[in-house]
Protein backbone atom coordinates (compact mmCIF):
# COMPACT_ATOMS: atom_id res chain seq x y z
CA UNK A 1 0.00 0.00 0.00
CA UNK A 2 1.26 3.49 -0.81
CA UNK A 3 2.14 5.99 1.91
CA UNK A 4 0.99 9.64 1.65
CA UNK A 5 4.03 10.77 -0.32
CA UNK A 6 3.79 7.89 -2.79
CA UNK A 7 0.05 8.42 -3.17
CA UNK A 8 0.51 12.13 -3.86
CA UNK A 9 3.22 11.44 -6.43
CA UNK A 10 1.00 8.82 -8.07
CA UNK A 11 -1.92 11.28 -8.20
CA UNK A 12 0.35 13.87 -9.84
CA UNK A 13 1.25 11.16 -12.34
CA UNK A 14 -2.41 10.61 -13.15
CA UNK A 15 -3.18 14.31 -13.69
CA UNK A 16 -0.03 14.97 -15.72
CA UNK A 17 -0.88 11.96 -17.87
CA UNK A 18 -4.35 13.41 -18.57
CA UNK A 19 -2.62 16.63 -19.68
CA UNK A 20 -0.21 14.77 -21.98
CA UNK A 21 -2.98 12.76 -23.67
CA UNK A 22 -5.08 15.93 -24.08
CA UNK A 23 -2.08 17.94 -25.33
CA UNK A 24 -1.37 15.44 -28.11
CA UNK A 25 -5.10 15.36 -29.03
CA UNK A 26 -5.19 19.17 -29.13
CA UNK A 27 -2.05 19.28 -31.29
CA UNK A 28 -4.14 17.72 -34.06
CA UNK A 29 -7.51 19.21 -33.00
CA UNK A 30 -6.52 22.82 -32.16
CA UNK A 31 -10.10 24.15 -32.11
CA UNK A 32 -11.76 21.50 -29.95
CA UNK A 33 -13.27 23.59 -27.15
CA UNK A 34 -14.37 20.64 -25.01
CA UNK A 35 -10.82 19.28 -24.99
CA UNK A 36 -9.42 22.72 -24.18
CA UNK A 37 -11.83 23.09 -21.26
CA UNK A 38 -10.69 19.74 -19.84
CA UNK A 39 -7.06 20.70 -20.35
CA UNK A 40 -7.43 24.08 -18.64
CA UNK A 41 -9.18 22.47 -15.67
CA UNK A 42 -6.53 19.81 -15.09
CA UNK A 43 -3.58 22.12 -15.75
CA UNK A 44 -4.62 24.26 -12.79
CA UNK A 45 -4.99 21.20 -10.60
CA UNK A 46 -1.60 19.81 -11.57
CA UNK A 47 0.21 23.09 -10.89
CA UNK A 48 -1.32 23.24 -7.44
CA UNK A 49 -0.46 19.61 -6.65
CA UNK A 50 3.15 19.98 -7.81
CA UNK A 51 3.67 23.10 -5.67
CA UNK A 52 2.18 21.37 -2.64
CA UNK A 53 4.27 18.25 -3.13
CA UNK A 54 7.46 20.24 -3.64
CA UNK A 55 6.95 22.20 -0.42
CA UNK A 56 6.00 19.17 1.63
CA UNK A 57 8.46 16.57 0.31
CA UNK A 58 11.01 17.49 -2.41
CA UNK A 59 11.07 19.68 -5.52
CA UNK A 60 9.78 18.00 -8.68
CA UNK A 61 11.17 20.73 -10.96
CA UNK A 62 14.24 22.92 -10.62
CA UNK A 63 12.11 26.06 -10.46
CA UNK A 64 10.62 24.79 -7.20
CA UNK A 65 14.03 23.96 -5.70
CA UNK A 66 14.39 27.00 -3.46
CA UNK A 67 16.99 25.87 -0.92
CA UNK A 68 18.71 26.81 2.32
CA UNK A 69 21.60 24.94 4.02
CA UNK A 70 21.07 21.90 1.80
CA UNK A 71 20.47 21.81 -1.98
CA UNK A 72 16.99 20.34 -2.17
CA UNK A 73 17.09 19.45 -5.86
CA UNK A 74 20.05 17.17 -5.26
CA UNK A 75 18.58 15.58 -2.17
CA UNK A 76 15.46 14.39 -3.99
CA UNK A 77 15.26 10.63 -4.61
CA UNK A 78 16.20 9.30 -8.06
CA UNK A 79 13.07 8.36 -10.06
CA UNK A 80 14.55 5.10 -11.38
CA UNK A 81 15.28 3.49 -8.01
CA UNK A 82 11.60 2.77 -7.39
CA UNK A 83 10.13 1.82 -4.06
CA UNK A 84 12.23 -1.02 -2.69
CA UNK B 1 14.33 23.17 -24.76
CA UNK B 2 13.80 20.55 -22.12
CA UNK B 3 12.77 20.76 -18.51
CA UNK B 4 13.02 17.72 -16.26
CA UNK B 5 10.38 16.58 -13.83
CA UNK B 6 11.95 14.36 -11.18
CA UNK B 7 9.56 11.45 -11.55
CA UNK B 8 8.79 8.70 -14.05
CA UNK B 9 5.79 9.18 -16.35
CA UNK B 10 4.43 5.85 -15.01
CA UNK B 11 5.69 4.00 -11.90
CA UNK B 12 8.21 1.18 -12.21
CA UNK B 13 8.71 -0.92 -9.06
CA UNK B 14 10.28 -4.30 -9.82
CA UNK B 15 11.42 -6.36 -6.85
CA UNK B 16 12.60 -9.53 -8.58
CA UNK B 17 15.76 -9.72 -10.71
CA UNK B 18 15.47 -11.29 -14.16
CA UNK B 19 18.49 -10.98 -16.44
CA UNK B 20 16.89 -13.04 -19.22
CA UNK B 21 13.95 -10.72 -19.65
CA UNK B 22 16.21 -7.68 -19.20
CA UNK B 23 18.19 -8.78 -22.24
CA UNK B 24 14.96 -8.81 -24.27
CA UNK B 25 13.49 -5.58 -22.93
CA UNK B 26 16.73 -3.72 -23.69
CA UNK B 27 15.60 -3.73 -27.32
CA UNK B 28 13.08 -1.05 -26.40
CA UNK B 29 15.95 1.03 -25.01
CA UNK B 30 18.45 0.89 -27.88
CA UNK B 31 16.94 -1.40 -30.47
CA UNK B 32 15.63 -0.64 -33.98
CA UNK B 33 12.06 0.05 -32.83
CA UNK B 34 12.84 1.34 -29.37
CA UNK B 35 12.23 4.57 -27.52
CA UNK B 36 15.62 6.15 -28.22
CA UNK B 37 15.07 5.72 -31.95
CA UNK B 38 11.55 7.07 -31.62
CA UNK B 39 12.59 10.20 -29.75
CA UNK B 40 15.53 10.94 -32.03
CA UNK B 41 13.39 10.35 -35.12
CA UNK B 42 10.62 12.75 -34.11
CA UNK B 43 12.89 15.39 -32.56
CA UNK B 44 15.05 15.37 -35.71
CA UNK B 45 12.21 15.33 -38.25
CA UNK B 46 10.52 18.38 -36.74
CA UNK B 47 13.06 20.86 -38.15
CA UNK B 48 12.07 20.31 -41.77
CA UNK B 49 8.33 20.27 -41.20
CA UNK B 50 6.55 22.97 -43.22
CA UNK B 51 3.48 23.09 -40.93
CA UNK B 52 3.65 24.32 -37.36
CA UNK B 53 1.01 21.89 -36.09
CA UNK B 54 3.02 18.92 -37.33
CA UNK B 55 6.32 20.23 -35.95
CA UNK B 56 4.56 20.87 -32.65
CA UNK B 57 3.16 17.34 -32.53
CA UNK B 58 6.59 15.84 -33.29
CA UNK B 59 8.14 17.89 -30.49
CA UNK B 60 5.48 16.81 -28.00
CA UNK B 61 5.52 13.12 -28.90
CA UNK B 62 9.34 13.13 -29.13
CA UNK B 63 9.47 14.54 -25.64
CA UNK B 64 7.09 11.89 -24.31
CA UNK B 65 9.29 9.21 -25.90
CA UNK B 66 12.29 10.49 -23.91
CA UNK B 67 10.20 9.83 -20.79
CA UNK B 68 9.53 6.32 -22.11
CA UNK B 69 13.26 5.82 -22.71
CA UNK B 70 13.73 6.63 -19.04
CA UNK B 71 11.08 4.07 -18.07
CA UNK B 72 12.63 1.30 -20.16
CA UNK B 73 16.09 2.10 -18.75
CA UNK B 74 14.58 1.92 -15.30
CA UNK B 75 13.01 -1.48 -16.02
CA UNK B 76 16.34 -2.89 -17.25
CA UNK B 77 18.16 -1.36 -14.25
CA UNK B 78 15.73 -2.76 -11.70
CA UNK B 79 15.85 -6.21 -13.33
CA UNK B 80 19.64 -6.38 -13.13
CA UNK B 81 20.91 -4.22 -10.26
CA UNK B 82 20.97 -7.01 -7.65
CA UNK B 83 22.24 -9.89 -9.77
CA UNK B 84 24.63 -12.39 -8.21
CA UNK B 85 27.56 -13.74 -10.22
CA UNK B 86 25.79 -17.10 -10.35
CA UNK B 87 22.69 -15.53 -11.91
CA UNK B 88 24.87 -13.66 -14.41
CA UNK B 89 26.69 -16.84 -15.42
CA UNK B 90 23.57 -19.03 -15.66
CA UNK B 91 21.36 -16.64 -17.64
CA UNK B 92 23.56 -15.79 -20.61
CA UNK B 93 23.67 -12.20 -19.35
CA UNK B 94 27.44 -12.70 -19.03
CA UNK B 95 27.94 -11.51 -22.62
CA UNK B 96 26.43 -8.10 -21.85
CA UNK B 97 27.90 -7.97 -18.34
CA UNK B 98 31.49 -8.32 -19.52
CA UNK B 99 31.22 -5.07 -21.50
CA UNK B 100 28.79 -3.15 -19.30
CA UNK B 101 28.61 -4.86 -15.89
CA UNK B 102 25.05 -3.95 -14.80
CA UNK B 103 25.08 -0.59 -16.53
CA UNK B 104 22.37 0.31 -19.05
CA UNK B 105 23.75 0.74 -22.58
CA UNK B 106 21.63 1.34 -25.68
CA UNK B 107 21.68 -1.79 -27.82
CA UNK B 108 19.20 -4.19 -29.35
CA UNK B 109 18.48 -7.55 -27.71
CA UNK B 110 20.64 -9.18 -30.40
CA UNK B 111 23.59 -6.93 -29.56
CA UNK B 112 23.55 -4.35 -32.35
CA UNK B 113 24.40 -0.97 -30.80
CA UNK B 114 21.97 1.90 -31.19
CA UNK B 115 22.76 3.88 -34.33
CA UNK B 116 21.07 6.46 -36.53
CA UNK B 117 20.43 3.87 -39.28
CA UNK B 118 17.54 2.80 -37.09
CA UNK B 119 15.53 5.82 -38.13
CA UNK B 120 15.12 8.06 -41.15
CA UNK B 121 14.57 11.76 -41.62
CA UNK B 122 13.65 12.01 -45.28
CA UNK B 123 12.86 15.71 -45.20
CA UNK B 124 9.53 15.17 -46.98
CA UNK B 125 6.51 15.60 -44.74
CA UNK B 126 4.40 12.79 -46.24
CA UNK B 127 7.28 10.32 -46.21
CA UNK B 128 8.32 11.24 -42.68
CA UNK B 129 4.77 10.87 -41.35
CA UNK B 130 4.52 7.38 -42.90
CA UNK B 131 7.86 6.56 -41.24
CA UNK B 132 6.39 7.71 -37.94
CA UNK B 133 3.20 5.67 -38.30
CA UNK B 134 5.29 2.60 -39.15
CA UNK B 135 7.58 3.27 -36.19
CA UNK B 136 4.65 3.29 -33.77
CA UNK B 137 3.37 -0.02 -35.16
CA UNK B 138 6.84 -1.58 -34.92
CA UNK B 139 7.12 -0.46 -31.32
CA UNK B 140 3.66 -1.87 -30.55
CA UNK B 141 4.57 -5.21 -32.10
CA UNK B 142 7.77 -5.31 -30.08
CA UNK B 143 5.81 -4.71 -26.88
CA UNK B 144 3.38 -7.50 -27.95
CA UNK B 145 6.40 -9.79 -28.28
CA UNK B 146 7.70 -8.77 -24.87
CA UNK B 147 4.28 -9.35 -23.25
CA UNK B 148 4.29 -12.95 -24.53
CA UNK B 149 7.56 -13.55 -22.70
CA UNK B 150 6.99 -11.69 -19.43
CA UNK B 151 5.40 -13.44 -16.44
CA UNK B 152 6.08 -10.92 -13.66
CA UNK B 153 3.11 -8.52 -13.22
CA UNK B 154 5.46 -5.79 -11.92
CA UNK B 155 7.12 -5.87 -15.36
CA UNK B 156 3.92 -6.33 -17.40
CA UNK B 157 2.32 -3.26 -15.88
CA UNK B 158 4.66 -0.53 -17.24
CA UNK B 159 5.11 -2.50 -20.50
CA UNK B 160 1.34 -2.49 -21.10
CA UNK B 161 1.27 1.25 -20.47
CA UNK B 162 4.07 1.87 -22.96
CA UNK B 163 2.34 -0.31 -25.56
CA UNK B 164 -0.93 1.65 -25.20
CA UNK B 165 0.92 4.92 -25.84
CA UNK B 166 2.19 3.60 -29.20
CA UNK B 167 -1.37 3.09 -30.41
CA UNK B 168 -2.36 6.63 -29.39
CA UNK B 169 0.70 8.07 -31.12
CA UNK B 170 -0.14 6.15 -34.29
CA UNK B 171 -3.56 7.83 -34.32
CA UNK B 172 -1.96 11.27 -33.86
CA UNK B 173 0.51 10.79 -36.71
CA UNK B 174 -2.37 9.56 -38.87
CA UNK B 175 -4.25 12.75 -38.04
CA UNK B 176 -1.16 14.82 -38.85
CA UNK B 177 -1.15 13.12 -42.25
CA UNK B 178 -4.84 14.05 -42.74
CA UNK B 179 -3.98 17.65 -41.81
CA UNK B 180 -1.20 17.59 -44.38
CA UNK B 181 -3.45 16.13 -47.08
CA UNK B 182 -5.95 18.93 -46.47
CA UNK B 183 -3.24 21.48 -47.22
CA UNK B 184 -2.21 19.85 -50.49
CA UNK B 185 -3.92 19.39 -53.85
CA UNK B 186 -5.80 16.10 -53.67
CA UNK B 187 -5.46 15.61 -57.42
CA UNK B 188 -1.78 14.96 -56.80
CA UNK B 189 -0.41 14.87 -53.27
CA UNK B 190 3.06 14.15 -54.62
CA UNK B 191 3.41 17.10 -57.02
CA UNK B 192 6.09 18.66 -54.87
CA UNK B 193 7.77 18.34 -51.48
CA UNK B 194 6.22 20.94 -49.17
CA UNK B 195 9.25 20.61 -46.88
CA UNK B 196 11.60 21.77 -49.63
CA UNK B 197 10.10 23.11 -52.86
CA UNK B 198 9.27 26.80 -52.71
CA UNK B 199 6.62 26.58 -55.39
CA UNK B 200 4.81 23.70 -57.01
CA UNK B 201 5.04 25.03 -60.51
CA UNK B 202 8.41 26.63 -61.20
CA UNK B 203 10.22 26.58 -64.49
CA UNK B 204 13.72 26.34 -63.02
CA UNK C 1 -14.92 -11.08 -39.90
CA UNK C 2 -15.46 -8.08 -42.14
CA UNK C 3 -16.78 -8.34 -45.68
CA UNK C 4 -14.44 -6.31 -47.86
CA UNK C 5 -16.92 -4.28 -49.82
CA UNK C 6 -16.70 -0.90 -51.42
CA UNK C 7 -17.25 1.83 -48.80
CA UNK C 8 -18.79 4.99 -50.21
CA UNK C 9 -16.66 7.30 -48.12
CA UNK C 10 -13.12 6.00 -48.08
CA UNK C 11 -13.22 4.35 -51.50
CA UNK C 12 -14.04 7.69 -53.11
CA UNK C 13 -10.91 9.29 -51.66
CA UNK C 14 -7.96 9.83 -54.04
CA UNK C 15 -6.00 6.61 -54.46
CA UNK C 16 -2.26 6.16 -53.85
CA UNK C 17 -2.60 7.58 -50.34
CA UNK C 18 -3.49 6.25 -46.88
CA UNK C 19 -6.10 7.82 -44.58
CA UNK C 20 -6.52 7.47 -40.83
CA UNK C 21 -10.02 8.42 -39.62
CA UNK C 22 -10.25 11.50 -37.37
CA UNK C 23 -10.83 10.78 -33.71
CA UNK C 24 -13.81 12.65 -32.23
CA UNK C 25 -13.87 13.84 -28.65
CA UNK C 26 -16.69 11.54 -27.57
CA UNK C 27 -15.74 10.24 -24.20
CA UNK C 28 -13.02 10.29 -21.61
CA UNK C 29 -12.79 7.56 -18.96
CA UNK C 30 -14.61 8.76 -15.80
CA UNK C 31 -12.09 7.00 -13.61
CA UNK C 32 -8.79 8.75 -14.34
CA UNK C 33 -6.72 6.28 -12.35
CA UNK C 34 -8.13 3.50 -14.52
CA UNK C 35 -7.28 5.55 -17.63
CA UNK C 36 -3.70 6.01 -16.36
CA UNK C 37 -3.23 2.28 -15.82
CA UNK C 38 -4.69 1.52 -19.26
CA UNK C 39 -2.48 4.12 -20.97
CA UNK C 40 -5.02 6.50 -22.48
CA UNK C 41 -7.92 8.72 -21.33
CA UNK C 42 -9.86 7.83 -24.50
CA UNK C 43 -11.85 4.55 -24.41
CA UNK C 44 -11.81 4.55 -28.24
CA UNK C 45 -8.04 4.14 -28.16
CA UNK C 46 -8.00 1.33 -25.57
CA UNK C 47 -6.89 -1.68 -27.65
CA UNK C 48 -5.33 -4.29 -25.34
CA UNK C 49 -3.13 -7.20 -26.39
CA UNK C 50 -4.57 -10.63 -25.71
CA UNK C 51 -2.50 -12.79 -28.09
CA UNK C 52 -1.01 -16.11 -27.04
CA UNK C 53 1.13 -18.55 -28.96
CA UNK C 54 -0.62 -21.62 -27.52
CA UNK C 55 2.02 -24.10 -28.63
Amino acid sequence: MMNNKEQMLFDIGIIDFVLVDLMEYLDTHPFDQAAMDYFNHYAKIKNQMVKEFSQKYYPLTKDLAESNKEWRWGSAPLPWEGVC
Amino acid sequence: MWAYEKRLQYPVNIKKSNPKIAQVIISQYGGPDGELGASMRYLSQRYSMPYKEVAGLLTDIGTEELGHLEMVGTIVHQLTRNLSMEEIEKSGFDKYYVDHTVGVWPQAAGGIPFNACEFQVKGDIITDLYEDMAAEQKARSTYDNILRLVKDPEVCDPIRFLRAREIVHFQRFGEALRLTQDKLNSKNFYAFNPSFDRCSDCND
Amino acid sequence: MQDYRFDDNIDNFPIAMAYVPWQHFDQIFDNLEKAYRIGTIFPDLDKPFTGRRCV
